[in-house]
């Protein structure tokens, strides 16, 4: 495969983002989506029926709606022909959508595609567990009414505890460790002091709280439909808080291992609902409709690990892209690392640094400092929440208008991933 | 035999009949032929009963099953004897029918309304499709009528007497699945398999009555019961027509009389109904409005040199309670609405009335939970032009102010496509002064809405001196797409409705300070039929906005429609009227007005006056059909028709009259003239400046319908 084509992302849009149980409640998951590919499309002059693809990513997948991305296509307005699907890897579903899409404009098999994520962890349901399962299913079978008492007869009242399908995602099937367990780990094995994490912690706040007050998320955001009416529109992120304080942090109780953790709530990421969308396209799909791109998709990297240290995934991922790609940290004018904890975040600058940790993660070579003034330098996570299927497409939407805003080059988006991977992509701002 | 308009074909002892069969209209109606052929071929199979395992009933058309009688055909009955006649012929005909031994399925897909129901009525067994196209019921009530065809007296025995009663009075329709609920159908299949399934249902016993429908109708089944639900019906008809519609009436007494009644004599009391009623004043006028309707059904005006567009995508600018209406409309005929202003707080209110209009649908079950999400996230609400350049209609809805809408108007341009047809829903400024600011006026015109989108039918497309009128007809036929009914009006002051409308308003104004009081004012014209008089209209539309339309009127059309300076005096003191709660009446919170406001009595006269209640209603309707007059004459808009629909479906004219020029016709115009010039002399020389069209049509012993 040497003769790939240059792919481009035309404009890249997010929604709010907000906390669960909040605003955005009550908005189904395709519906994070489809205003935002509405929106994007109407931009342009792009003919409804020349998108070729719509590709989202989600995780919930909501019973409803199974093909989340052929829904989307389908309701932004998009022809009956054009194809949509939905992917997933966990938290890093956004851009494995981008991925997808680049690979496939770049491969000539395909001119104008569509790829983002979208995720309502609002509406993540609470599920029968397993027997109560086998219960119904015997009593369907049953024929007789004897069947059917002797069906009935095996109830027990435990049966109605439901599984909640959060807490079973986001723990880890293989080593059956919750995400935030796995944060402890990190922070016991690499040192990270509860003070590091609450200081990170607060920071994310204060930087997305002066980016939401000098309007610099408004360019990004595309307001949305919500209220039990829907006539509110919801236009900022309901997440960062304005008086966070390392004082506020430090008083909150470890929650993953309440006897010794440093993991807490407050340094960790919140459970929120948002999407995020990207309108991508070949340098002859840029000519026909004459766009005017925002940025070049460089390239992308997944990468694995071991799961119960999932959250040092994007120093393997971006070590993996930097040596794809020729570039380095040097290189670069942004980073985006999405915080799913504090913990997490620090370990990944120790291992850019630090040359024992580089080996234990097995990189090519230590990278240098992750910078302060490149690193997440609107808040991340922590502040502005992880919808899961969205954060992957989302923190290349936050790079690319923040590249655009600042006249600079290079940026790299990454996020570690639930079940032990890595996900990172580089993209060239072309709005210099 | 040979058939012109029926099918007729035995396969497997089965007799097949097909309607709509060598017919091109779009919908079959039971006209002569089709009648007199049904008839031969019931009588030949009745004849040969022995022979046959049943009698299949089908369309060959894929809309239409039977849209009724012909009404070109009830129309020209001139006599009360040959209405019933011709009612007497149908139902010996749906008769033999209905005594066939052997039996009897109708399979309905399409519409299948007033004739066409009564003959399922008639048959054994109806199977209908799952189509969105099939539609059943008895609608003759809306033409002033009492179904004729035996409808009256099988509905009742087939849904049940309350069902029946519903269905007759409210001429509603019902779909397969609704129609099977009722009990009218017994099964819904997908269109494609209802004449093969209607095999299986020859013979078959109707399934047994559940316990609940069996104690239901035991429950109806005595005297007392079915005198209380009589006596429930007539008030709630009363209540809803206020009394001034007979059919719903009469269609009770025959249903109440009939009740024990053998099936010939009842049949013939119905056919004596029917004759009396389709005959009549009302019914005619009813008729009337249904062949106006039929009339505007498609676009019969000037045709363009340039191709004309099919309306897609829409905009609108501007998210008031217009613009939401709008946007409302729009998203629920699918066309994905982009709606601008200049902040949220804005769109907010935009979106907020478009939710509301949603809502009602919910509540009243046209649309569910799904739908009302899917339609109202549709509408893109933002602030920028952003997608403008993908719309094929633009409606500005901004403040009425003539120098805004021009640079409103300037700037739209510049973000629009070529094709895109550009449109301002004023109701009070000049079109053609909008039109001269554009490069291209060609694709501009007026549409003007009438408050509240949503219930208000009517829609004003008005032209002006440089449109293409390619332009017209795609606004035309978008008008018609998105369910309402268009009429093209020449700019002008107030247009078509308001300028009419204007008199309405006026004298009002001048009954009052005359001494006549507000209620019976209103009184009187609510005993007209209108459904609502002047002073609550005015309170309706806000007394400041109707101060400044009378200056616009005042002063494009000249010393007839000048006003008196009541409605300023209100202004002045804050009586604005619903908006903040208090004008000629009160209002509550909720907007329910609560009688005449006592502080009107400083503005009015102490002395009233008591004036004929006949005398009130020539003093404000002479001189609408005055102004109606001017408004053909300079060719504001070409037809009588045009006018009567207009404030028909603009005003709420009612119905029942036929539209204010058929009334003006049916009181006799010599008679209008002589009045006016009475007033001219008594009242007020100005206001009552005869119209040239109307001494000219008396001296020619003409009508507006013989313009």
């Amino acid at each position: 495969m040497t003769n790939l084509r240059d792919v481009y992302l035309v404009e890249g849009k997010r929604t709010p983002q907000v906390k669960a149980g909040l605003d955005l409640k009550d908005v189904d998951a395709p519906y994070l989506g489809i205003y935002l590919l509405r929106h994007l499309l109407d931009n342009t002059s792009i003919p409804n029926d020349a998108v070729d693809e719509v590709i989202i990513g989600n995780t919930g997948t909501p019973a409803k709606y199974p093909n989340i991305g052929r829904v989307i296509a389908l309701e932004a307005g998009l022809d009956k022909k054009t194809s949509g699907y939905t992917v997933h890897r966990n938290c890093a579903s956004g851009m494995e959508a981008m991925s997808q899409a680049y690979l496939k404009i770049a491969a000539g098999r395909g001119e104008i595609m569509v790829a983002g994520g979208v995720e309502s962890m609002s509406q993540m349901p609470l599920i029968y567990g397993q027997d109560m399962t086998d219960l119904f299913a015997a009593l369907m079978k049953a024929k007789s009414s004897k069947d059917k008492l002797a069906a009935i007869a095996k109830f027990r009242p435990q049966f109605l505890t439901p599984v909640i399908a959060i807490v079973q995602g986001l723990t880890d099937p293989f080593c059956k460790m919750n995400m935030g367990n796995t944060a402890e780990l990190l922070a016991r094995d690499f040192n990270v002091s509860r003070e590091m994490q609450d200081e990170l912690a607060n920071q994310s706040h204060q930087r997305a709280i002066a980016a939401m007050k000098e309007g610099r998320f408004a360019e990004e955001i595309v307001p949305i439909l919500a209220g039990k009416n829907l006539d509110k529109l919801i236009k900022h992120d309901i997440g960062p808080r304005e008086n966070s304080t390392i004082e506020g942090l430090a008083k909150m109780k470890p929650y993953f291992d309440r006897k010794s953790g440093t993991v807490t709530i407050g340094n960790s990421c919140p459970i929120t609902d948002g999407g995020s969308c990207w309108l991508m396209a070949s340098e002859e799909a840029v000519k026909k409709y004459n766009l005017k791109p925002m940025a070049r998709m460089v390239d992308y990297h997944f990468h694995g690990l071991e799961p119960e240290r999932m959250g040092a995934g994007p120093a393997g991922a971006m070590d993996g892209l930097f040596q794809r790609t020729g570039l380095g940290l040097e290189d670069m004018d942004l980073v985006e690392v999405n915080e799913a904890f504090a913990a997490q975040i620090w370990t990944v600058k120790k291992a850019f640094t630090d040359k024992k940790t580089a080996d234990f993660f097995d990189l090519s070579r230590v990278w240098g400092e992750l910078d302060d003034s490149k690193l997440n330098v609107n808040g991340s996570g922590i502040a502005l929440g992880h919808p899961v299927g969205s954060t992957g497409s989302r923190i290349v939407v936050t790079l690319a208008h923040e590249l655009k805003r600042r006249k600079a080059k290079y940026g790299i988006a990454s996020l570690c991933v639930g079940g032990g991977q890595g996900g990172a992509v580089i993209i060239e701002n072309l709005m210099r | 035999m040979d058939y012109k308009k029926i099918s007729f074909e035995v396969k497997n002892d089965v007799v097949y009949i097909g309607f709509g069969f060598n017919d091109d209209k779009s919908m079959t109606v039971l006209d002569e032929q089709t009648l007199s052929d049904f008839k031969d071929a019931l009588e030949k199979v009745a004849a040969q009963q022995k022979d046959y395992q049943g009698l299949i009933l089908f369309s060959h058309k894929s809309g239409c099953f039977l849209a009724g009688a012909d009404i070109n055909l009830i129309s020209s009955m001139t006599s009360e004897d040959d209405g019933r006649k011709g009612a007497a012929a149908g139902q010996d005909i749906y008769n033999i029918l209905e005594d066939l031994k052997i039996p009897t399925v109708a399979c309905v897909h399409g519409v299948c309304l007033g004739g066409g129901t009564e003959m399922i009525l008639a048959c054994n067994t109806v199977i209908a499709s799952s189509d969105s196209k099939t539609i059943m019921g008895l609608p003759e009530v809306k033409l002033g009528l009492i179904p004729g065809f035996g409808g009256t007296y099988r509905m009742p025995r087939k849904v049940g007497l309350p069902n029946a009663l519903d269905l007759i009075l409210s001429g509603k329709t019902l779909n397969g699945k609704r129609a099977k609920k009722y009990g009218l159908v017994a099964e819904v299949y997908a269109k494609e398999t209802l004449i093969t399934m209607a095999v299986n249902h020859l013979g078959k016993r109707e399934k047994a009555k559940s316990f609940k429908e069996s104690f239901g109708e035991m429950a109806q089944d005595n005297f007392v019961a079915r005198k209380i639900i009589f006596q429930k019906a007539r008030e709630s008809v009363l209540k809803l027509t206020k009394g001034f519609y007979q059919a719903p009436l009469k269609i009770l007494d025959v249903m109440e009389k009939g009740q024990s009644k053998s099936r010939s004599s009842y049949l013939s009391t119905e056919a004596a109904a029917f004759g009396e009623l389709c005959v009549s004043e009302q019914s005619k006028n009813l008729q009337h409005i249904f062949f106006m309707m039929e009339e505007v059904k498609k676009y019969k005006g000037p045709k363009g040199n340039n191709p004309v567009i099919d309306i897609k995508r829409g905009a609108c600018l501007g998210a008031g309670t217009m613009g939401g209406g709008i946007a409302w409309l729009m998203a629920n005929h699918s066309m994905r609405p982009i709606m601008k202003d200049l902040n949220f707080d804005a769109l907010e209110l935009g979106l907020k009335q478009s939710a509301e209009n949603f809502k009602a649908m919910l509540k009243r079950k046209k649309i569910d939970k799904d739908d009302f999400n899917k339609k109202q996230r549709s509408i893109t609400a933002q602030l920028d032009y952003r997608g403008f350049d993908r719309t094929d209609l633009v409606i500005e809805a901004v403040v009425e102010n003539m120098d805004i809408k021009k640079s409103v108007f300037k700037e739209l341009e510049k973000e629009v496509g070529a094709e895109c047809i550009l449109t301002s829903n004023t109701s009070s400024l000049s079109v053609a002064q909008m039109a001269s600011v554009l490069e291209t006026p060609e694709r501009f015109a007026g549409l003007h809405f009438f408050n509240p989108v949503n219930k208000m039918p009517l829609v004003e497309i008005i032209t002006h001196d440089n449109i293409d009128p390619s332009t017209v007809e795609a606004l035309y036929n978008w008008v018609l797409k998105v369910k309402k009914t268009p009429v093209v009006v020449k700019d002008g002051p107030g247009f078509l409705v308001n300028r009419i409308l204007m008199p309405y308003l006026n004298e009002a104004a001048f009954l009052l300070t005359e001494g006549v009081s507000i209620k019976d004012i209103d009184d009187a014209c609510l005993n007209f039929g209108m459904p609502m008089g002047p002073c609550r209209l005015m309170d309706e539309v806000g007394i400041d906005v109707a101060v400044k339309v009378a200056k616009i009127m005042h002063e494009g059309l000249g010393a007839r429609a000048k006003s008196n300076d009541l409605s300023e005096k209100l202004e002045t003191a804050g009586l604005l009227g619903k908006k903040n709660s208090k004008g000629f009446y009160l209002y509550d919170e909720k907007g329910k007005h609560s009688g005449v406001n006592p502080e009107m009595d400083s503005f009015l006269p102490a002395n009233k006056i008591k004036m004929d209640e006949v005398d009130i209603q020539l003093r404000v309707f002479l001189p609408m059909i005055n102004e109606s007059a001017m408004i053909l004459d300079e060719g504001i808009v070409s037809k009588a028709l045009d006018v009567d629909l207009g404030l028909i479906f603009g005003i709420g004219f009612p119905p029942f009259r036929g539209g204010l020029l058929k009334y003006a016709d049916s009181e006799g115009l010599d008679n209008i003239v002589h009045k006016m010039k009475k007033f001219a002399d008594d009242v007020d020389s100005d206001r009552y400046q005869l119209a040239p069209l109307l001494s000219k049509l008396v001296d020619e012993k003409r009508k507006f319908y013989e313009l």
